[in-house]
């Protein structure tokens, strides 16, 4: 009977019960919360689900015994699947899967909204200057600041290699940011726009020919990469990707690519991503301090992208005018920007139809924040 | 014959396209070790390590310095020459069968592979210990084989006080991957690479067996840290680069664009003329023969059969977007499945042809 019992007392102080922390209730109530945002609010549900189960799942407590089952534990399956994140091999694969399902087509048909995707990415560098003010080192403040970027993919991959301390909080952060864009983006549109301004109506896109979409990845790859080299696990994938889709030969691998292999890398990093937030690394003083930042870079992203595009409008004639409302789209979250810019200009004018516009520096976008998270990485590793 | 030689054709161009995914490979540095750091034990110093194993009578004030424990030794605590490779690049790469050589004659191209390598050692496959992680190092005893892997052979030679000359050769005893040329070294000295590939002499304080020759630290890092505590330098570089890209790509496509622009409408023309014909043409039968066109533009009409007829008789064309290609059907009744997936089967008459049913 003592037998019983004190093996019976010993597997209790196993158990959650027995070595559960006041910071793991608080993080498992953070991941039921995103749960709730993506069911409830159907904010960017493909991404928050597994985020917040991940958030739960690495807040269970449990005893250290070497049992070999936690996330940060050699050998166990979650550190196995974490390699993808640690490595940084899931963020190339989504762009990949993104790559594969994009039609640049938008791009290629107006070619000066690549300017727009360039401006936004001002919001990377504006939040890596307050960073720096902030007291965080050149290599954190490029890792945190890439959230600015809105690319959930590009942040982890960044943040691995340049402060992958912080990278659970900067990937955490990424992806609720993302899931806000249709909160936080129409305000700052609205503020730096007038009525006016929301109703231009765009020339309607000219056709774009099958050999121009099938030379842009190999010309854009030849480019981006020639001059960002740093940056071709990424781009390299995207426009591998896109050169699948685009051939028109090999249908089947792009319509994998943008499918299955994408909803298999995206599920296994969102739970990992939610794991790697385990209250003792998660809860401090700088996972605050990104939060702020991120919001900062969401808003100065979106901020600069619609300004550029008054400043473009400065030297466009009165027929070939941009509505500001598509430079939010300059930020790369595809394809929520494109749409909060369509949706915002029905709301100024039920005919004016910016999707396909917008869908223009979207992609742009895409391709600046993996060519700015190249040039950084080339700088500060 | 012509299979033979597409076959032949298919083969030549894949073993074109692995050797340039193969160079491609060399050019992203996925091959390439290096003579890292060199020690040359001269005479004084093994009577100091005589020394210090207990006989004092050698010690000399000139030689005090011998005395610390700088020596690297090895695996039976003997002290000897070192040679130690690094493997620069970033990923993991065995060095076994690879040679090394501290005898010039084998700078003589026309030496034959068998005969070079009786002048070098070769590093014997079967080791763990000879692959080599990214940016690690390993150490080669000088002499001394038997005593395991990690000794040459005899055919490598260093003299103390002297000169020396040490290469690291491929497995084919001909591509040499590096050599340097190591001045007289005082006693307890030893040559290192540093990370600008120049060597400097050091002294036996500052010998690092195995180790890098440097203290590691990101100077990126600091450098931005202090030259760019604000981060406008970053931001402008960053910003310009991302535009710089951006701004190209716009280039061309806007400049492709326009060209196809062209193309475009110096092939459409005369597509658009012969069509026209056709479909003049068909009015004038259609007319003709006053056919019923329900409430649809006769135009329509003759506009469509124009162009079927002039794809029909001229071929189609590739899938540009905004050019219509109509194909012909080369199914017959027999073998189209269209006519067999009905509920009703539809019989339509059929060219007879060898495969009807009599």
């Amino acid at each position: 009977m003592d037998f019983v019992a004190s093996k019976f007392s010993d597997f209790l102080t196993y158990t959650g019960f027995a070595n559960v922390e006041w910071a793991n209730i608080i993080m498992i109530a953070v991941g039921a919360f995103f749960i709730w945002l993506a069911i409830k609010k159907d904010f960017e549900p493909l991404l928050l689900i597994p985020i917040g189960l991940g958030i739960i799942l690495g807040n269970i407590p449990f005893k250290a015994a070497g049992l070999e089952i936690g996330l940060y534990e050699d050998n166990s399956v979650l550190n196995i699947f974490y390699q993808g994140v640690r490595q940084g091999w899931y963020p190339p694969l989504v762009f990949l899967g993104i790559g594969a399902m994009t039609d640049f087509g938008a791009l290629i048909a107006n070619p000066k909204l690549m300017l727009i995707g360039a401006a936004a990415q001002f919001g990377i560098f504006g939040a890596y200057m307050i960073a720096l003010a902030m007291g965080f080192e050149p290599n954190q403040a490029a890792g945190i600041a890439i959230i600015g970027g809105a690319d959930g993919p590009t942040a982890i991959f960044l943040s691995s290699k340049l402060s992958p301390n912080l990278m659970g909080a900067i990937a955490v952060c990424a992806y609720s940011y993302m899931a806000l864009v249709p909160v936080l983006q129409p305000v700052v549109m609205k503020l730096l726009t007038t009525k006016a301004q929301r109703k231009i109506k765009m020339k309607s896109p000219r056709q774009v020919s099958q050999t121009e979409k099938m030379l842009f990845p190999i010309v854009g790859l030849l480019i981006t990469t020639f001059i960002v080299p740093s940056g071709l696990p990424l781009l390299g994938m995207l426009f591998f990707g896109n050169l699948l889709k685009e051939s028109t030969k090999t249908t089947r691998l792009a319509k994998t690519a943008g499918s299955a292999l994408n909803d298999i890398v995206v599920m296994l990093l969102g739970l990992t991503v939610g794991c790697s937030t385990q209250a003792s690394e998660f809860l401090t003083l700088d996972t605050i301090k990104i939060f702020a930042l991120g919001a900062f870079a969401f808003i100065i992203a979106t901020a600069s992208g619609v300004i550029f595009v008054h400043i473009m409008n400065l030297f466009l004639s009165k027929d070939n005018k941009i509505n500001p409302l598509i430079g939010n789209a300059g930020v790369s979250a595809v394809p929520m920007a494109a749409r909060i810019s369509q949706n915002e200009g029905l709301k100024a004018d039920s005919h004016n139809y910016l999707l396909m516009h917008a869908m223009g520096p979207n992609v742009a976008g895409v391709i600046g924040s993996a060519v700015a998270a190249g040039v950084l990485l080339g700088f500060l590793s | 014959m012509e299979t033979y030689h597409s076959k032949m054709m298919k083969k030549l161009l894949s073993i074109f396209s692995l050797l340039a995914v193969s160079t491609a490979m060399m050019a992203q540095g996925a091959y390439d070790f290096k003579i890292n750091e060199v020690f040359v034990l001269g005479c004084c110093q093994k009577a100091c390590m005589k020394a210090e194993a207990g006989d004092s009578g050698c010690v000399a004030p000139a030689d005090a310095k011998c005395m610390r424990p700088s020596f690297y030794k090895d695996e039976y605590g003997e002290p000897a020459s070192w040679i130690e490779i690094e493997n620069t690049s970033y990923s993991t790469h065995d060095i076994r069968n690879c040679f090394i050589a501290t005898d010039k004659v084998v700078l003589d191209k026309k030496m034959s592979a068998p005969e070079r390598e009786q002048l070098m050692s070769l590093i014997p496959a079967g080791d763990p210990r000879t692959l080599i992680k990214a940016k690690q190092r390993i150490t080669f005893f000088v002499g001394n084989r038997n005593r395991g892997t990690l000794h040459t052979t005899c055919a490598v030679q260093l003299k103390a006080g002297e000169e020396n000359w040490i290469a690291l050769y491929d497995g084919n005893a001909v591509d040499l991957l590096d050599s340097v040329t190591i001045p007289a070294l005082q006693p307890g000295q030893t040559y290192a690479r540093l990370s600008d590939n120049t060597w400097q002499v050091c002294e036996a304080s500052e010998a690092t067996p195995n180790g890098p020759n440097q203290e590691y630290h990101n100077d990126k890092i600091r450098e931005f840290k202090e030259k760019d505590p604000y981060g406008f330098a970053m931001t402008l570089m960053c910003m310009g680069v991302v535009f710089v890209c951006l701004l190209i790509l716009f280039l061309f496509f806007q400049g492709f664009g326009l060209l196809l622009a062209k193309v475009v409408n110096k092939v459409t023309k005369p597509v658009i003329q012969p069509v026209v014909n056709a479909g003049e043409r068909v009015m004038e039968v259609a007319k003709q023969a006053s056919i019923e066109t329900r409430g649809i533009p006769m135009e329509t009409y003759t506009a469509v059969i124009g162009l079927a007829l002039h794809e029909y008789f001229g071929g189609t064309h590739d899938i540009e977007s905004g050019i219509i290609t109509i194909h012909q059907n080369s199914n017959s009744s027999w073998s189209d499945k269209s006519h067999e997936l009905r509920q009703t089967p539809q019989h339509h008459i059929a060219t007879p042809t060898n495969h009807t049913k009599k």
